[in-house]
């Protein structure tokens, strides 16, 4: 298939400009005869069905949550990005753009990064207007503060439950539509499937969850907000809820999947303890302002850290990085802890961690001030893992957080099948290879807010609002189809249960297709994955029947879409002979061990087409121009 | 992990079939529990050990695992989250029960949240009562300068005490005449407390608490135990404000 | 309906109702518990007392039916929250716990409530209702109070509104939205200490009048 990103043409600073004046409108009559099925009610989701229903579209908004406000952006904890440089140090909407870019490993379109640096400002103005309680100063302005390396301080913040009232902004925003009635919310449902007809988005197949009926959705457009699939690891920082269904049913009928093996790690998570472990907890990078980084020197060293004296510590991110130290980006951090334990020289009884220890920086700065610094984070380092990180060295290990792969869209949003438009985490976003600290909150807001909008009218203003009605063949169809694997779910009764194969199926992504990759293990794992599916439908164990609500089914449903998923992910691992921001490929690299990029082969977009059942699918390449900043190489030396 | 150990308990907890509006207290066994489980993790083993003994595995609501989603909460020997302070359920460690002892899990009790299931409840309610008038009307697109509104840093702070409610119902579960006022009263101050909330002020107030009594839910009579069970221990303070704030709408505002 | 039914039908007007009436009365116990004092001086200073309240002639009737219709308000109320209360929660719990919020004074409200209503008809029939064309007041109240049972009823009802009040005093200010928390720990402290003035001021006239 031939992309096409549709970016517009002209200076960068006037692409989105010139867009929004060339974008067909929709006649405020025409509005209401249109119905917009938004799914999903993160960031994304949310801010997008409450705009689109101020605009006078009608929405139909699904969250598979018993509420909208419980969408996993709330559980960011960070803060937003914005090029307001109210704090005079430099920053600007270019430079915003600029880091954006770069920390992405130039992986992402010039024309959206810079589009998403210009919408940062009207993010920040719309939030406070709903209400938002950023942090402020003591004038009465806003405070901001600098996080993840920038060097400049742009990131908003409200305490560290950013992401939390943000979404809760987003879900008044929407529930005030929903009360006017201009939005009809559809909670506890799952989308299982999306119609199409003739390469168009027509509808929805959704699962009610709290009796199993199977309902039908039509719409005029389908805006998917359907967040990440970093749940694929089965351990990861995202809630037990997200998945990649959405996505997935999407890509199989026609969207397109793009860069499916970029996947962040965030190196500071609290480590695993057991196998009966159901997700990891992030804590906050800045941790690594003060706290040192050090793992024994020697293999299998079971002493208490207070009893490893100082000669026989190895500071090895001090001592590898002698500028940057323990501040070096995320992926290099992670990849140098794993590398730690894979030499057997990790901590704690799994061996999966290393310290991150405060010892000097409170003799150094006293008690006190780490504490007030730090004091929420030690307190909830404490609550989990019942060890004093005043006393002790905290024990750290990577986990995955952020996925930015997704499904490929163009410029206005729109994936390859039409009015099938995708947001937020959902889509292959603007972030390339890796994602800056404090910017997902900003792409799904600028998604929601302030993209789709304009686009979605642009989309609307060609096609006649007479729909295909759910009582069509093709919803009745799909439909069938939606319960027929469900049935088939249920009618395995083996003997080993759905979580039994996520974790196996976690294990083997976290191992041969996590932190980093080799061709071997790649080639590998894709034999496993494949083995595992076929035992899944072998042995799995869904208790329950399909008309109740049933957990375990929801969960075999999801799991099954993974089994597949996680094949693509190895597969678009094995393409990509290179490595860049989240994916690290072993046989490239510099001397100095960090990621070689081969921009000469591999400056593209790989997306991916299905093209049937067991069949491999087709690669689809939209390559990358640069015209406005020039392609460096990382260096933390 | 310090200390790390195993435990046995004895679990009752309340099951209770879709559609149905009674239920039971069944009993299982919960064996070599490791104190390092969050409460979910343990009901999470409890499931995997019915599911392959063929029983069906207990419903339980649940999303993010790291206290802020809102979606987990049981009644835990008598106490919304159980016992700890300021601490919702899948934050809840094991290595806070005994060895031997018997735990009581029920879900929370009110008319206004429906059972749907063992431990799920429906709590819609609380969306209805946002939805009557917990919000700031402004639509997207129109925001003035964020700089342009000044707000002290203390008011910024006392709303976002009251907006970190996480809208999970212990409010409603703890209190004895299962009350939704401490939620109610969050939002209210949230948004009171900041100037863009203002002009609503009055309307919202009174299309809240009009929601909320309608949809069932007991008077408050200041007992103060959705206070003490609050997992993000919003204050009864809030309560106070929003008393004010709706003897000032119905009295002194046309 | 109109908008002043409207309000007080609310939750929260049901509560001001509450609060205004209650601290009206906390008011009255307050003014009686005085006049009450006057039993210390004697069967004369008291008589003087009564004599001079009943001097004041209409003030006090119209006063009277003035309490009576309060009285009317924050017991029809207070009931009518009671089983509003007890409706919504239809199905109990197995365990309960307090969370640490409860007092003796606060759950048991609806109940020591009840107790000073039946109480204060009993009062009212013996004290007030009575016949006393041959009589002093004084001779009344140690007449009664001679009976033990009499006094030990008196002392439990005395008690019970001494709870009522540690609960009421604060959770009116509460209601009225004047929760502060410069003055609150004050007005809780208020709440308390009137509490016990009342506890102990009339709880300890029926047994000196016995032990007399």
């Amino acid at each position: 298939m031939k992309l096409n990103s549709k970016i517009p043409s002209g200076p960068l600073s006037e692409k989105w400009d010139k867009h929004k004046f060339e974008l067909k409108l929709v006649n405020p009559a025409n509005k209401r005869k249109f119905t917009v099925i938004v799914v999903g009610t993160g960031l994304a989701g949310g801010s997008a069905a409450a705009s689109l229903a101020e605009l006078g579209y009608n929405v139909k908004n699904f969250c598979i949550q018993d509420s909208p406000r419980r969408a996993h952006s709330i559980a960011a904890q960070g803060g937003i990005n914005a090029a307001k440089n109210y704090a005079n140090d430099g920053d600007s909407i270019r430079r915003l753009f600029y880091d954006t870019i770069k920390g992405g490993d130039f992986r992402a379109r010039e024309g959206n990064v810079y589009r998403l640096a210009q919408i940062s400002n009207n993010i920040i103005d719309q939030c406070v207007a709903q209400g938002v309680p950023f942090a402020r100063d003591y004038g009465g302005l806003l405070a901001n503060r600098s996080f993840g390396g920038a060097q400049v301080s742009r990131t908003f913040y409200a305490r560290g439950q950013t992401g939390q009232q943000l979404l809760l902004g987003a879900y008044s925003a929407l529930s005030r539509q929903i009360g006017s009635g201009k939005v009809k919310m559809f909670a506890r449902r799952e989308m299982l499937d999306l119609v199409t007809e003739n390469n168009r988005a027509v509808g929805i197949i959704v699962r009610n969850l709290i009796n199993g009926d199977i309902e039908m959705h039509a719409g005029d457009a389908v805006v998917l907000c359907t967040g990440g699939y970093g749940n694929v690891f089965f351990l990861s920082t995202n809630a037990m809820g997200s998945n990649v269904t959405a996505a997935y049913r999407a890509y199989k009928k026609g969207a397109l999947f793009a860069n499916p093996c970029f996947t962040q790690i965030h190196p500071t998570c609290i480590p695993v303890h057991g196998d009966y472990q159901s997700k990891l907890t992030l804590m906050s990078e800045s941790l690594r302002n003060d706290g040192r980084v050090w793992a024994p020197k020697d293999r299998g060293d079971k002493r208490r850290p207070d009893q490893i004296p100082e000669a026989e510590r190895d500071y090895y991110l001090e001592r590898r990085y002698p500028s940057f130290g323990n501040l070096v980006p995320r992926d290099v951090a992670s990849r140098n802890a794993k590398a730690q334990c894979d030499k057997g020289k990790g901590v704690g009884e799994t061996g999966l961690a290393v310290y991150l220890d405060f010892r000097d920086a409170i003799k150094r700065d006293s008690k006190e001030v780490i504490e007030k610094k730090y004091g929420n984070l030690f307190a909830m380092y404490e609550k989990i893992t019942a060890d004093d990180p005043y006393q002790t060295p905290m024990m750290i290990y990577p986990a995955v957080h952020y996925t930015m792969g997704g499904l490929w869209v163009d410029y206005n949003l729109m994936s390859a099948i039409d009015g099938l438009f995708v947001l937020g985490e959902a889509n292959f976003s603007d972030h390339g290879a890796n994602r800056l600290g404090a910017s997902a909150l900003m792409q799904g807001l600028a998604d929601g807010y302030f993209v789709i909008p304009y686009t979605i009218g642009g989309y609307l203003a060609g096609v006649t609002p007479d729909k295909t009605p759910a009582s069509a063949q093709i919803f009745t169809d799909a439909a069938k189809k939606c319960s027929e694997r469900t049935k088939r779910l249920l009618s395995i009764q083996g003997k080993k249960t759905v979580d039994d194969f996520h974790k196996r199926l976690g294990l083997i992504l976290w191992e041969y297709c996590g932190m980093s990759r080799n061709e071997q293990g790649l080639i590998k794992a894709k034999d496993m994955i494949a083995e595992l599916r076929e035992e899944f439908y072998q042995n799995v164990l869904v208790p329950g029947i399909d008309k109740d609500l049933n957990q375990s089914l929801e969960r075999a449903g999801r799991v099954a879409d993974f089994l597949e998923f996680g094949e693509l992910m190895v597969t678009d691992a094995l393409n990509r002979k290179e490595s860049c921001g989240g994916h690290f490929n072993e046989a490239f690299q510099t001397e100095e061990g960090e990621a070689l990029r081969d921009d000469e082969n591999f400056c593209y977009a790989a997306a991916w087409e299905f093209t049937g059942e067991g069949k491999e699918p087709t690669l689809c390449k939209e390559p990358f121009e640069f015209e406005n900043v020039k392609l460096t190489q990382r260096s933390y030396k | 992990m310090s200390g790390t150990n195993r435990i046995n308990l004895t679990l009752k907890v309340w099951r209770q079939k879709a559609g149905k509006s009674k239920g039971n207290l069944a009993e299982y066994q919960a064996k070599e529990i490791s104190t390092d489980m969050s409460f979910l993790e343990m009901l999470d083993v409890v499931n995997e050990y019915l599911t392959l003994k063929g029983e069906e595995p207990i419903a339980f609501d649940h999303d993010c695992r790291e206290g802020i989603c809102g979606m987990c909460g049981a009644v835990i020997n008598g106490r919304p989250h159980g016992q700890e302070k300021g601490t919702t359920l899948c934050q809840l460690h094991m290595r806070h029960f005994k060895d031997g002892e018997t735990v009581f899990i029920e879900p929370f009790k009110a008319k206004a949240f429906k059972n749907i299931k063992d431990l799920i409840v429906d709590r819609t309610a609380f969306d209805k009562i946002i939805q009557s008038g917990g919000f700031i009307s402004a639509n997207t697109g129109g925001a003035q300068d964020a700089n342009a509104i000044l707000i002290s840093q203390k008011n910024a702070d006392l709303a976002m005490d009251a907006a970190a409610c996480i809208g999970c119902g212990a409010c409603v579960a703890a209190c004895p005449n299962a009350s939704a006022m401490l939620f109610v009263s969050a939002k209210v101050s949230h948004l009171t407390l900041l100037p863009q909330g203002k002009p609503e002020a009055a309307a919202r107030v009174t299309a809240m608490v009009n929601t909320m009594d309608d949809l069932g839910f007991g008077n408050c009579s200041n007992e103060r135990e959705c206070e003490a069970e609050c997992p993000k221990e919003i204050s009864i303070a809030n309560i106070a404000r929003l008393n004010r704030e709706f003897i000032k709408a119905g009295f002194f505002k046309s | 309906m109109n908008w002043f039914i409207r309000v007080i039908t609310a939750s929260v007007g049901k509560k001001l109702l509450m609060a205004l009436t209650g601290i009206f009365f906390i008011k009255f116990l307050l003014i009686h518990l005085i006049g009450n004092l006057t039993i210390y001086g004697g069967d004369e200073y008291f008589n003087a007392y009564v004599k001079h309240l009943h001097s004041l002639g209409p003030i006090i009737t119209v006063l009277e039916f003035f309490m009576l219709f309060l009285a009317v308000i924050h017991i029809s109320t207070g009931l009518l929250l009671f089983f509003q209360n007890l409706s919504a929660r239809p199905f109990k719990y197995a365990v309960n716990k307090n969370g640490g919020g409860r007092t003796i004074g606060s759950s048991t409200m609806p109940y020591t409530g009840i107790f000073i209503f039946i109480f204060l008809i009993f009062h009212l029939i013996n004290f007030h209702f009575v016949d006393k064309t041959n009589t002093t007041v004084f001779d009344i109240v140690s007449n009664a109070f001679a009976n033990p049972i009499y006094v030990f009823f008196y002392v439990i009802a005395v008690a019970a509104a001494a709870f009522h009040v540690s609960h009421g005093f604060w959770s009116a200010f509460q209601t009225l939205g004047l929760n502060n928390v410069k003055y609150m720990p004050f007005i809780k402290k208020i709440g308390v200490t009137t509490s016990i003035i009342f506890g102990i001021g009339f709880g300890f006239l029926p047994i000196y009048i016995f032990i007399m």
